[in-house]
């Protein structure tokens, strides 16, 4: 053939692409899709704070006074009582000199900001060292500073205020502009050293959102720690990230398992000796914004904690399939919020974890971020109903548990004394647990069937056992569904893959939030068309994404309100148990499923505590993660008396030997005749705890001078928790190794 | 409840105190990460956490460790930490006893030791050091003082020239020092501490190996240019570990795939890597307390592997940047503890991570213990607790599929062989079920054999005499001549005679393509049920595996590429068959296989180990009929003569190859194009921000 020949078509091809190519940026330029915050206008008294060497009082509640410095703009916080004092920056006492000068720089400004320049470089840009206009004036209970930064053509509003006695800080979503094109705003750091100590000069902690929740310590690390607590809230974005640096074992083995992801946006510091503390809670622009929690020798001496909101990130963009050849751009548009935080100021005996768990709980109830239910106990009993194995060209089911299974390990469960259980009914959709997305309510014929479903849940519900039929909303199988329009495509126009080491299937994609919401509509109606209501989700109640879909960019924030709308016009009609939600569905939970009992186990963490758990616990049921899979099992049934937390089973009536070649080989025991006598010894136990302390909050809670915790609930009862292997006595009560102890204690 | 509220701070104030002084942190469930296994198929599978990061001892009261480079503990829970120093802070080498709560007992060796590279402590309590720059073993006792030094051997038999910088010792119940030196190629020194330390010889010789390019690049080479080639010499051993019995374990560091060695008196190994499951860069080995043995990766990831070599679990790993508890970045020595607790020193940390196993682990560990001893019936206790927590966990299948053997429990044997992949367990298991069934109807069968060729002869003689079997004897012979039948009773001629076989496809019109296909088909469907419905003990793909298409498709595109390559020969070689005739004698050729499979397949059913030799034979005796009738074909369908024959068959084979070279050409070249368009697109799809 000659050489001519093979060109044409190749030319023709070429030619062909670059038309489509440029019909298709013809045809929609890229537009910004973000809602239009509502973004609150600041009204200033139109009193100018005037220029002043040392810090003003500018506002004063019940508790505090708020102080004000211009130039810096740095804020004091005195409480009125103590005298006790909390700086937003370093001082000049405290500067140990140690450091350079963007260091100091860094510390000694109350916003940090760092501008990307090109594409590649940050720079830092703060009060000392970025020449800066800054003009501030008065508002009702606080000051309203416009800072100006000539040299990067930044501009922003900062308000600061007292609301009762929280300290809120608030750049509105109108104020931030940025005149140089080119130059852009990559994260904003407010207050960054709010409440800092040097080493260890000062007792207390620090809180971290990480799992239930871990304290840091403000001893002095002695420079053990090279990096400190910095992690999104609600996650990485995997619209963005594209290439993560996991290191394998033998090249193929993936050995290190991924941190807790934050799914509350809250972090916080406590001074004990000062009895002063705060909890930050990030009120806007939660869901671009990293938690920094640094303990001294990180960088620098100083322990400190912040939000760094992220306006702009950087993405990779490939542009051949090989991956040979990328360019690093910056998203073509900032994030639209307001940021915010709010910081709830404890002082006196509530200035510990135990005070700011009771001040989150106070603001959730206040603000309906929650909503009270019934919080009973019931063990957690999941089923496997279906999965699937290769089998001659195509693949053939699994069957694990049947619907008449289900029936039979019920009854066994009642004639034991296990009043109610809650079940969440994993793999019953037609085509098996990863036959995704599900788009109607159609069981699997293998595990009998939908009215043979249906009828199941109907009449264990009137015995008081409540069936959940689990779906993730989020994944898309291409096996088993052809849905490739519908597919997230990340910020570059790349598909997002979710690669697994599975034995069947080994790619995921993630479903648009708009197709979540139509198919999770159009299920939830089929279901309850049938009568039955009660629904578990998962996967988009712990995943936020950006993504690109036919030319237009969205961001976290859209997402964000997707996921939320679908799940409140669901809340309806069903029932939800919601799998380690995000802080922002909480509202629309019955049931907190997976809530982690332990943290990530950062070395830098010097003690976990139940915080979420203190928070919610009589508001909402949590339930943990499996205790199947749990090694030490005495430990973890302790963690669950400590915290309120419901236990988690998941059962088959088959052998986990028959998932060998499913992709759920990772489900090593589950079968139920060996589980049989846990799940009934764990519910008489802790549902006899569960009722004495019915309806009531977790007020405080502590680790006593021998090792003893103590948990206090608000209707006077007193959970002791020995985790130790000797009997302890304290409080005049005497615990036995491994052991608790239940009653009302002063 | 306020008063209690103050009271509350100061308790955790204190608490808080008491926690830094003990430098331990309590760990929870949630391990950073993930514990694997090896399955029957010696596939890598996920299991239980095996061992829980337990604390992590930063410093020893108030003593911090410089730079920390071995580590061992004794019985009596002593942990000792050979710390090699740091000038920058003023840190003298030494070796620090702590405890695992962080107390400090006592520090050795200050103004003695150089630089301290290892350590060994004795039942007796002699804390060996070896010390790399003082170039000598120092021993000390439990109260610091030094007992006795060994400096560089004098036997001639050492070497005048080699140097003696020991790294790394353990020493034997009779106090025989085994050290390694570096840079010293010959193996572990030993010497007996007898007459103030004689040099016994070099022991566990790592061997340097030879690639076949090196050897060619040898034969080829100027001495010029082979003097600039990297040397090939043999590595020196990494780290080594001495076990109850005194076999030491040694593990090298870039010795191919044999990185850990367990030698015997006389030097040999006794276990290799047929998994695949050892450590790429091992830096410590220690035994374990049930035959078992832990390695350390320099990257973090702990082994442990059974005494034969095969792993048990593999768990750890590098710290990603979140600094996680139970990750490691330079890991530099390990030990265990009476309890299997782990010590793993991190010399980049200066810490010492501490793991403790897991309930299943030490469920795994008296199970494995009491089955390695024999007592299979106790070891089932123990195994059922373990199956019940991983019922994929196949060391334990297997353990349980031969205690139920021993128990004459075969049903069940054979089930949990199967699990496991334990082909000889399942092999002996069958034998007894199959055993039993033969006594059971022996008898039976014998008898219903003969009653049927009485049957058979009677019938015979009846047909003799009256003629009843006459018309459905014509029918069966008429079916013979219907056209179709005709020729694939052919193909069975073909089968017996494939001279006259071959000629009638060539020269009678026997060529036929839908008998040829038929065949192929039925060739097809007898391959793909052999392989995957076929015995147990032949089955060469795993349970549960299916890949059809790619079988059926292997099948049709080496059919029809033979039978293209040999025509294309064949017309230049002045042969005289035809595609149809080639294709035909091809499928027809395939004859032995369609007959003899369905025995094979039979037999593979009901043999076991002993007698899997005559389905073995049966094969060669398949596939040699199969080639035998394809070359008589070849030559008599083209009218060759042998010579012919042979060169047409290897040229075949040679166009065979260029085709299959040229598919891939093509694909390359294609896959360029391809990329290359796509990187048009994504191009444009940049530039213009679609």
């Amino acid at each position: 053939m000659d050489t001519k020949r093979i060109r044409r078509p190749i030319l023709l091809l070429l030619i062909a692409c670059m038309v489509l190519g440029i019909l298709a940026g013809c045809s929609s330029t890229p537009t910004e899709q973000h809602d239009e915050q509502t973004s609150e206008t600041v009204v200033t008294t139109g009193e100018q704070v005037e220029a002043s060497e040392d810090y003003v009082l500018v506002a004063e509640s019940d508790g505090f006074r708020l102080y004000y410095y211009e130039p810096t703009f740095s804020i004091k916080l005195e409480d009125k009582t103590t005298g006790a004092i909390m700086e937003s920056t370093l001082s000049e006492e405290k500067d140990d000199g140690k450091n350079n000068k963007s260091w100091t720089g860094y510390m000694k400004s109350g916003i940090v900001i760092y501008a990307i320049i090109g594409t590649i470089n940050t720079y830092q840009v703060d009060m000392l060292n970025s020449e800066n206009t800054i003009t501030t004036w008065y508002t009702e209970n606080g000051i309203f500073a416009e800072i100006e930064f000539p040299d990067y053509g930044f501009k922003l509003g900062v308000e600061v205020r007292l609301d009762g006695d929280d300290l809120v800080v608030r750049v509105p979503e109108y104020t931030i502009e940025e005149q140089t094109e080119g130059t852009y705003i990559y994260t904003i750091g407010l207050f960054p050293f709010l409440g800092y100590t040097h080493l260890g000069e000062e007792n207390g902690y620090m809180l971290i959102p990480d799992g239930n929740g871990a304290l840091i310590y403000l001893d002095d690390k002695e420079g053990r720690y090279s990096t400190g607590f910095s992690r999104m809230i609600y996650g990485t974005d995997a619209g963005l990230t594209t290439s993560t640096t996991t290191s394998y074992l033998w090249d193929k083995l993936e050995m290190v398992t991924d941190p807790n992801n934050v799914i509350a946006p809250i972090f916080g510091m406590a001074h004990t000796d000062d009895e002063l503390a705060y909890l930050a809670i990030v009120e806007s622009g939660d869901e671009r914004c990293s938690i920094e929690v640094q303990p001294n020798g990180v960088m620098v001496d100083y322990n400190r904690c912040f939000a760094r909101f992220l306006l702009r990130d950087v993405y990779t963009q490939p542009l051949n399939n090989s991956n040979s050849g990328s360019v690093k751009t910056v998203e073509s548009d900032r994030m639209h919020t307001d940021l915010q935080v709010r910081y709830c100021l404890l002082s006196g005996d509530e200035a510990n974890y135990s005070g700011m768990a009771n001040a989150y709980r106070e603001y959730l109830l206040e603000n309906e971020l929650v909503t009270p239910q019934d919080c009973s106990y019931q063990t957690r009993v999941d089923f496997l109903g279906s999965e699937r194995e290769e089998f001659l060209m195509g693949t053939t089911a699994v069957t694990m548990t049947t619907v008449d299974n289900v029936r039979d390990i019920y009854a066994e469960l009642q004639a034991a004394g296990v009043q109610n259980v809650l079940t969440v009914y994993k793999g019953w959709q037609s085509g098996g647990l990863y036959d995704l997305p599900i788009t109607s309510y159609k069981a699997d014929s293998s595990i009998g069937g939908t009215s043979a479903l249906t009828d199941l849940i109907q009449d264990s519900a009137e015995e008081g056992y409540s069936i959940y039929l689990y779906n993730d909303a989020l994944l898309v199988n291409h096996d088993t569904n052809a849905t490739t329009y519908n597919v997230m495509k990340m910020v570059n126009k790349r598909t997002f893959e979710l690669e697994v080491n599975g034995e069947v299937y080994d790619t995921f994609y993630y479903l648009l939030p708009s197709v979540t919401n139509a198919y999770l509509t159009k299920f939830a109606q089929d279901y309850t068309d049938e009568g039955v209501s009660t629904l578990a989700l998962a996967g988009i109640t712990t995943t936020l994404f950006s993504y690109s879909s036919k030319g237009s960019y969205y961001s976290r924030t859209d997402t964000m309100g997707t996921f939320a709308d679908t799940v409140a016009a669901l809340t309806g009609s069903t029932t939800l148990a919601l799998e380690t939600p995000n802080a922002f569905l909480w509202q629309y939970a019955s049931a907190f499923l997976d809530m982690p009992l332990g943290s990530s186990d950062y070395l830098y963490v010097d003690a976990e505590i139940p915080f979420l758990s203190m928070v919610l616990k009589g508001i909402l049921p949590m339930y943990s993660e499996y205790v199947n899979f749990e090694a030490n099992k005495t430990e973890n049934f302790l963690q669950m008396v400590e915290s309120g937390i419901y236990p988690s089973f998941y059962v088959t009536w088959e052998d986990s030997s028959q998932l060998i070649y499913t992709n759920s080989k990772d489900l090593y025991s589950l079968k139920y005749s060996s589980y049989s006598d846990t799940i009934i010894d764990y519910d008489a136990q802790l549902r006899a705890l569960a009722e004495q302390v019915e309806g009531a909050y977790i007020v405080a809670h502590e680790t006593l001078e021998n090792g003893l915790v103590k948990v206090s609930y608000s209707n006077g009862i007193a959970v002791f928790v020995n985790y130790t292997e000797n009997a302890l006595t304290a409080d005049g009560v005497t615990v036995e190794a491994l052991s608790y102890k239940v009653g009302e204690y002063a | 409840m306020k008063r209690k509220f103050k009271r509350f701070a100061a308790m955790f104030l204190l608490l808080t105190l008491l926690v830094v002084v003990i430098g331990a942190i309590p760990a929870s469930a949630e391990t950073p990460y993930v514990t694997y296994t090896i399955d029957g198929y010696k596939n890598i599978t996920q299991t239980q956490t095996a061992y829980l990061a337990y604390a992590t001892i930063t410093k020893f009261d108030d003593v911090a460790m410089g730079a920390p480079s071995d580590i061992q503990v004794t019985d009596d829970g002593l942990i000792y930490v050979v710390d090699s120093g740091d000038t920058n802070n003023d840190i003298s080498p030494r070796v620090l006893v702590g405890t695992m709560d962080g107390e400090l007992v006592s520090i050795i060796g200050e103004g003695t030791l150089v630089n301290p590279k290892g350590v060994f402590v004795t039942d007796d309590k002699l804390i060996y050091v070896a010390d790399r720059d003082a170039e000598s073993i120092f021993i000390f006792n439990e109260d610091g003082e030094l007992v006795n030094t060994y400096g560089k051997p004098d036997s001639p038999l050492y070497g005048d020239t080699t140097s003696f910088l020991p790294i790394k010792i353990v020493v034997n119940d009779a106090g025989i020092m085994y050290i390694i030196c570096e840079s010293n190629t010959n193996g572990i020194v030993e010497i007996s501490p007898t007459d103030g330390g004689t040099f016994l010889g070099y022991f566990g010789t790592n061997y340097a190996s030879t690639s076949l390019m090196t050897i060619i690049y040898r034969a080829i080479l100027t001495d010029a240019q082979r003097a600039k080639m990297v040397s090939n010499i043999p590595s020196t051993p990494t780290n080594l570990g001495i076990n109850a019995k005194g076999l030491i374990y040694t593990v090298t560091r870039g010795d191919g795939d044999d990185t850990l060695k367990l030698l015997n008196i006389a030097g040999t190994n006794l276990i290799s890597n047929t998994d695949g499951t050892y450590a790429d860069t091992p830096v410590a080995v220690v035994a374990g307390n049930h035959d078992n043995v832990y390695v350390a990766d320099q990257q973090g990831y702990i082994f442990e592997y059974n005494n034969e070599g095969e792993m048990l679990f593999v768990f750890g790993g590098p710290d990603d940047g979140t600094q996680r508890v139970g990750l490691s970045s330079m890991v530099s020595g390990i030990a265990v503890d009476t309890e299997d607790r782990i010590y793993v020193l991190d010399s980049d940390k200066g810490a010492i991570q501490i793991y403790e196993p897991t309930e299943f682990t030490n469920l795994l560990h008296e199970a494995l213990y009491l089955y390695s001893k024999g007592r299979y019936t106790e070891s089932k206790e123990p195994l059922s607790q373990v199956l019940e927590m991983n019922s994929m966990f196949d060391y334990a299948n297997k353990a349980m599929g031969r205690a139920y053997y021993q128990e004459e429990d075969y049903e069940m044997a054979m089930y949990y062989a199967r699990l496991a992949k334990d082909w000889s367990g399942y092999s002996d298991a069958f034998w007894e079920i199959r055993n039993v069934w033969l006594k059971q109807y022996i008898v039976t069968v014998i008898l219903a054999l003969v009653a049927i060729w009485i049957v058979y002869k009677i019938i015979k003689r009846l047909d003799n005499k009256k003629h009843f079997l006459d018309k459905p004897r014509d029918w069966y012979y008429g079916l013979s001549e219907k056209p179709v039948l005709t020729d694939i009773s052919y193909a069975f001629y073909y089968l017996k005679h494939p001279v006259d076989g071959a000629y009638g496809i060539a020269k009678e019109g026997r060529a036929n393509y839908l008998v040829s296909t038929l065949m192929l088909v039925i060739f097809i469907v007898e391959y793909v049920v052999n392989k995957y419905t076929c015995g147990f003990l032949v089955k060469t793909v795993m349970d549960g595996r299916y890949d059809i298409l790619s079988d059926v498709g292997t099948v049709l595109v080496v059919a029809v590429a033979l039978t293209a390559c040999t025509y294309l020969m064949c017309t230049i070689n002045d042969g005289e068959g035809t595609v149809k005739k080639i294709y035909t004698f091809f499928c027809y050729s395939l004859t032995p296989y369609i007959v003899l499979t369905p025995l094979v397949y039979l037999m593979s059913h009901v043999l076991t180990n002993n007698e899997v030799f005559l389905i073995e034979m049966l094969n060669i005796v398949i596939y040699g009929w199969v080639i035998l009738l394809a070359v008589v074909g070849l030559k008599e369908v083209n009218n060759f003569k042998t010579s012919e024959t042979a060169k047409v068959i290897l040229l075949t084979a040679f166009t065979a190859l260029i085709l299959a070279l040229l598919i891939f050409i093509v694909y390359v070249l294609w896959a360029q194009v391809f990329e290359f368009v796509s990187a048009i697109f994504g191009e444009a799809v940049y530039r213009l921000g679609y």
